[in-house]
Parts: C-alpha cells; structure tokens; sequence
C-alpha cells in the first residue's frame, strides 16, 4: 500500500472541505423551505451518526481500504463486484460536482464561455493534484479550506444591515413530512457521500483520532449549513430563496456597495475541489486495487477524462440535475452509503468478537 | 467534431508515450482504453448533437422498475 500519511488536522479540513463541497453554492435541505434548519439539524444528527460509522469501519480494519474491507467481508468475486461499483459510485458522484461547478460558472461568472472548457480546465488543475498524492492533497486543503468559513463570515457580517430575522417563521408551516424528506437528503448529500474516505483513513497518522475528527467536522458543516441559511433566508425571504437556482451567489449579490461575488467562486472552487479530488483519488484508488495495479496515478488521467464527459452527458440543463439530484439521488445512494456500509460493520463487529469467543472457551 | 479528435489525440498520445515507456502491464492498457474509448465515443456523439440517454437515466429507469420511484 502507498506508504503516504497525514496528519488528523488534515484529515479534518479534507473532510470539512468535502463535506462544504458544492453545500456552499447550492443550499441542501431546501426542499423544507422556512424549515430547512431543522431539516439540518435532524439531517445533520443522522449523518454524523453515518460518519461514525464509516469511522468505525476504518478502525475495526485499520490499514485496510474500502476495497480490501469488501474483499475480505463478502468473498474474493462478491467483493470485488461492489468495489467496482464503488468505483463507479465516486466516478458518477466527480461528475456531479463538475457538472454543479460548471453549471455555477458558466451562469454566473462566465457565461459566454463553453462549459466543457471549464470543467475540463479544472479537471486538469485537480488531476495534478490527484498525482501529487494525497499528501499533497492533505497540505493543499490545510491551506486552502480554512478560507471558507471566512468567506461566509465576511458575506454574513456584509450583510448585516439588509436581514429580517423573522423570515424563517412559521415553524413547520407545512408540517413534518418535507422535514422528515429534506432531513433523508440532506443525509445523503453531503453526509454520506465521506463513505469515499473509506479509502483515506488508512492513510491517517493517528488513528484514535479518527472519530474525533469526523464528529468535529461533521459538527462544524451542520452549523456552518444553519448559518448559511439563516443568512440566505433573512436576505432573500423564503419565496425568493425557493426559486433561486444558486442562492448564496444570489446573497452575495445584494451586498449594498460592493461585490463580493468572486469569493463565492473561490468557495465553491475550494470546496468542489476538494470534493472532486477526493471522489476521483478514491475511484482510481479502488480500480488500481481490484485490478492489481501499484500505482493508481496510472488511472487517474483516464478517469477524470471520463468524469469530464460523463458531467456533459449526463444531464441537459441545470433544471434536469437538480430535479435528478433531488428526487433520484438519495435513493440511489442508499444502497452505498447505508446498507453496505451498515453490512460491514456488522460483519467487522462480528470478526472482532470471534478471537474473544475462542480465547474464552480455551 | 475535429476539436474532439484533437484533444483525445493529445491525451492518448502523451499518456500511451508514457505506458510504453515504462513497460506497463496489459491490465492498465485494457482499463486506459475502456475509459478513454467511452469518452471518446460519447463525446463524438455530444458534438454531433447525437445525446446517448445517459447513466442518470438508466438508474432512474432501474429505480422505477423495481417501485422505489414512482
């Protein structure tokens, strides 16, 4: 395996970055409308609990990858089917974030310039990175996360003077039900989509602080989400922020005097890079694993090759994915993100049990 | 159409350069050529306006079929 380690602070900004990802452009949980705060927290309790798992699979087989767990757990030929699918699980997930980077762009900043060049230009920045290592990817994130939640701090402060603090009331005006749905997505975007750092924690120095660092980070995305909308809801009111399509590019616009709308480029461009480095490391890392190769830099310009034409491919406009991300996209992650993760920690619990049992009987 | 070609001929042919150079196993070409030859099909496709339903639409499709969508 890659001798290559981080440290758990590095860990801790590669997972807040992930977990900020395309959150700081796109508002998760809006399907509750005044009520997506609580969606968060609820949401939030459920993927941090999520989180905790994956980290509890990390240390019940340290050293171990995803794709090494799934060889061991389920059988040599059973393994390796769901690490392909894993494969294609963080190939897809890349092409997501692309495609939201490219839509963001090409509507707010450049909207003469075709979007193909632009994703296609920040591929080629993140596959350096992606071939620099993951702890080039660990100093770059140390350098480069941090700048988010400032970002969101000088926005919020800017805005200070144009907010109604009670734009968020009625409390559950429509009731649970759209609660209860934005709560399961906001679970599974961003929460469960760190089942890709199953194939980074064994590069983590300190392993007993891995759940640590998860709960942390997990802590600070909820509330930097809340902040965010409770910023977007008492500036924009909850009819405008329902129609919006990006809507703290949109906050960020209504700054009295001057324009801070670049610095939400440089969050989302932070965010989703992370986001997308990690998805594409961990798909190249999987498929160099199953299929034995030792260096999985030797995939890593093929797939982000892919990655780039399957976020062109995919969908139409930016109506159709976000409809997709809204309505098919929680479901279809279930199976990755829940089940399977749920199968091997049952399975990795069970194998931790066995040598006791043994020991006890002799 | 011609811009395609260009861009994948660049790529195939500074990584191939590179593969062969350091005498890489069969398995990393047959991996390289699926993901690049999928690209490329799909993206002659895209550039003649030609849209192959994609895998987004495949997974919906899949959901639907055994009821998890409606």
């Amino acid at each position: 395996m890659e001798k290559a380690r981080i440290s758990s602070t590095q860990l801790f900004l590669l997972l807040s970055g992930f977990l900020f990802g395309s959150t700081v452009i796109l508002a998760p949980a809006q399907g509750a409308k005044n009520d997506a705060w609580l969606a968060m927290l609820l949401g939030g309790a459920g993927g941090t609990l999520l989180m905790w798992v994956y980290a509890a699979i990390a240390l019940l087989n340290p050293s171990k990858t995803l794709v090494d767990i799934l060889k061991e757990k389920l059988g040599k030929v059973a393994g390796n089917i769901f690490a392909v699918l894993y494969a294609w699980y963080f190939i897809h997930l890349a092409s997501l974030v692309l495609r939201d980077f490219g839509e963001f762009i090409c509507t707010a900043t450049f909207p003469e310039t075709p979007m193909v060049v632009v994703i296609g230009l920040f591929a080629v920045i993140l596959v350096y990175a992606i071939n620099s290592g993951i702890e080039v990817m660990g100093r770059l994130s140390e350098l480069l996360v941090p700048v988010i939640p400032l970002i969101v701090v000088i926005i919020s402060l800017s805005l200070i003077t144009v907010h109604d603090f009670t734009a968020f009331l009625p409390i559950l005006g429509n009731g649970m039900t759209p609660v209860l749905n934005a709560a399961f997505s906001f679970i599974t975007f961003p929460f469960g989509e760190t089942v890709a750092f199953l194939m980074l924690f064994p590069h983590v120095n300190k392993k007993e602080k891995l759940k640590k660092v998860v709960l942390v980070s997990a802590a600070i995305s909820i509330l930097l989400g809340i902040i965010l909308f409770f910023r977007d809801i008492s500036v924009l009111g909850s009819d405008l922020m329902a129609r919006s399509t990006f809507i703290p590019h949109l906050t960020s616009l209504l700054i009295p005097g001057f324009n801070v709308e670049p610095l939400v480029d440089i969050n989302l461009l932070i965010g989703g890079g992370v986001k997308i480095s990690v998805c594409i490391y961990a798909a190249a890392k999987a498929l160099s694993q199953i299929a034995g190769i030792g260096d999985y830099r030797k995939l890593t310009g093929s797939i982000s090759t892919f990655c780039v034409v399957l976020s062109i491919w995919e969908y139409k406009n930016v109506l159709e994915l976000f409809d997709w991300a809204e309505k098919v996209w929680p479901y279809y992650s279930i199976p990755f993100q829940i089940i399977v993760p749920l199968l091997l920690l049952l399975l990795s619990l069970r194998e931790k049990s066995k040598p006791s049992d043994a020991g006890a009987e002799s | 159409m011609i811009i395609v070609f260009a861009v994948f001929a660049i790529l195939i042919f500074y990584d191939l350069q590179r593969f062969i150079r350091k005498k890489e196993r069969a398995r990393v070409f047959a991996i390289y050529i699926f993901f690049m030859a999928a690209s490329l099909a799909v993206s002659l496709l895209l550039a003649s306006e030609r849209r192959p339903s994609s895998p987004s639409q495949w997974i919906e499709a899949i959901l639907k079929m055994i009821g998890v969508l409606k």
